[in-house]
């Protein structure tokens, strides 16, 4: 997430390149054809067994962070409301 | 031309669709790298429906009816025009090019079209030479377009310029009204469910929807939703089709939700395709948590785990200096990611849901100041409750932390009540802002900030 990519992505740039290529077929950002029409649950990604009661809790995280910094900020949160305090 | 047959009667007879379906890919084989050029030299114009019919049906090995015999001579014919375009412009012919061989494919697909439709009667297990036909059809539409376009016009990348927009597409628009028939061809069919070309409907709606998504017509496709829609007590359950149509299909209606901010909806959808996406698919799998990573932040509040991103670097690019800031509560990484971000955002249509994040950033940096506040006094037999009424200037103060304010930035109060009063509203805080007192109330019982356990 540097800068350096940002600015060099800058430009539109996806249709010069597909006007000097016909050939590419796909663009990049297209759902592929599956290599095979069908497959068994067990080479799904959420295989057989584990999809009844939501197997894939651990690929989701809460959005919150009970971490063990909470008291960094109680200092902190003291130091900046004196602060506030001070500007009112 | 005896490949080409072979690999046809050797398809026929076995029943496999799939097989049928390769004799019409019109790229040559690793293993048989020149069997267009081979079909192509073994007739001419002048003898090609006589030759045809006999490289095809002569002899006793294949029982075909005469009527579907001849659509599939025809088919061929037209397969034969088409696969003389192509190997034309491959050896640089004068006069060949890409618009003609979208012209001759287009006869394929039409030839192929008549053939199911018309008393010929071609049987539904070979639909999947439809899908080839289809999807060959969208491709060489796409290089006829690239190819027509005017040199250096497109190259600024702005197309507000409607006229032109359709001007740009319109090998594609055109290829888009035959998978339509494709569609409806499918649709349509009366025939029982064992041998009905129902069964090509998810497949042929897909087709579709990669073309209105190219062509920027995704409102079109509620039409095809509807129709199938309409249809749905004849059509046999999603899980009796090929797992490869309903992952592409639930992907294609997911995002279509997405793209109307109905994110619940798309959700469920993208979930589905998800959980049944072939593990070794990982384009695939990127593509569908593109989307479901917002989804969820959105419905459920919950960030994408170290685990779900790991295999995926673009994924990690995009979204892990994301969460990391809302969890933290950091205002202004927030800010930062999200510019950093907005060009892949945008391009990806997933910033506006994204955005929505900063409220969840700003929740956590509030309920850390709820967290530090501690406990009040315990009343006797009671447990220990947490001080709910908290002062908007502690309030203030961590968003002071959370913008990284220098000294010398004042914290308007009008502001931190105006976002307290956002998040109540948004139903992220629990409570009320007493004015006089400069205090906000907060709920009890572990409600103050609904959802995250206080």
């Amino acid at each position: 997430m540097s800068n350096s990519t940002t600015q060099t992505k800058a430009e539109p740039s996806d249709q010069p390149q597909q006007q000097q290529k016909p050939q590419v077929l796909e663009e990049d950002d297209e759902f592929e054809d599956f290599p095979v029409e069908d497959w068994p649950q067990e080479e799904a990604e959420q295989a057989a067994g584990s999809a009844a009661n939501g197997g894939n809790e651990h690929l989701w995280e809460e959005s919150w962070d009970d971490d063990d910094a909470a008291e960094d900020f109680s200092k902190q949160l003291k130091e900046e409301l004196k602060k506030v305090e001070a500007a009112h | 031309m005896s490949t080409l047959a072979g690999e046809f009667k050797s398809a026929y007879s076995a029943g496999s669709g799939d097989a049928l379906a390769a004799v019409f890919t019109p790229i040559g084989t690793q293993n048989k790298p020149y069997r267009l050029q081979s079909f192509y030299d073994f007739t001419n114009a002048a003898s090609l429906q006589k030759d045809l019919s006999f490289a095809l049906f002569h002899g006793k090995s294949l029982k075909v009816p005469r009527a579907e015999q001849t659509a599939w001579v025809d088919i061929f014919a037209a397969y034969w025009e088409a696969v003389g375009e192509l190997l034309k412009y491959e050896q640089d012919w004068p006069g060949a090019s890409l618009v003609a061989i979208f012209t001759a494919w287009k006869k394929v697909a039409n030839a192929l079209i008549r053939g199911y439709s018309s008393s010929a009667g071609i049987p539904a297990w070979t639909l999947p030479c439809l899908y080839t036909v289809g999807k060959y059809l969208r491709t060489f539409a796409i290089n006829a377009d690239i190819k027509a376009a005017p040199q250096g016009a497109s190259s600024f990348g702005f197309q507000d310029d409607v006229a032109a927009d359709i001007e740009k597409n319109a090998h594609l628009e055109e290829a888009a009204r035959i998978i339509n028939r494709m569609f409806t061809l499918c649709l349509s069919d009366r025939a029982p469910m064992e041998e009905s070309r129902k069964w090509g409907i998810y497949q042929t709606t897909n087709l579709i929807f990669k073309t209105y998504f190219r062509i920027n017509s995704v409102g079109l496709t509620k039409n095809l939703l509807r129709a199938i829609n309409a249809q749905s007590a004849d059509l046999p359950p999603l899980e009796a089709f090929p797992k490869s149509h309903i992952v592409t299909f639930e992907y294609y209606v997911g995002v279509i939700h997405f793209l109307d901010e109905n994110y619940a909806e798309a959700e469920k959808h993208l979930a589905t395709a998800w959980s049944m996406c072939h593990r070794g698919a990982s384009k695939n799998r990127e593509l569908i948590l593109t989307y479901l990573i917002p989804c969820h932040l959105v419905t459920t509040h919950t960030l994408p785990s170290d685990q779900l991103l790991a295999p995926f670097p673009r994924l990690e690019k995009l979204f892990r200096p994301l969460s990391n800031c809302i969890r933290k509560g950091d205002l202004v990484g927030f800010d930062k990611a999200m510019s950093a971000g907005e060009e892949e955002f945008v391009k990806r249509r997933i910033y506006l849901p994204l955005e929505r994040g900063r409220d969840i950033a700003l929740r956590n940096l509030f309920r850390k100041v709820f967290i530090v506040g501690g406990f009040e006094e315990a009343k006797e037999g009671q447990t220990s409750l947490r001080r709910t009424r908290v002062p908007v200037v502690e309030f203030a103060a961590a968003l002071r932390i959370g913008t990284h304010a220098t000294g010398r930035t004042r914290i308007d109060m009008d502001e931190v009540e105006c976002l307290l009063s956002n998040l109540i509203y948004k139903g992220l805080m629990k409570g009320y802002i007493a004015r006089e007192r400069g205090i906000v109330v907060l709920s009890k019982n572990n409600s103050a900030f609904p959802g995250t356990g206080v």
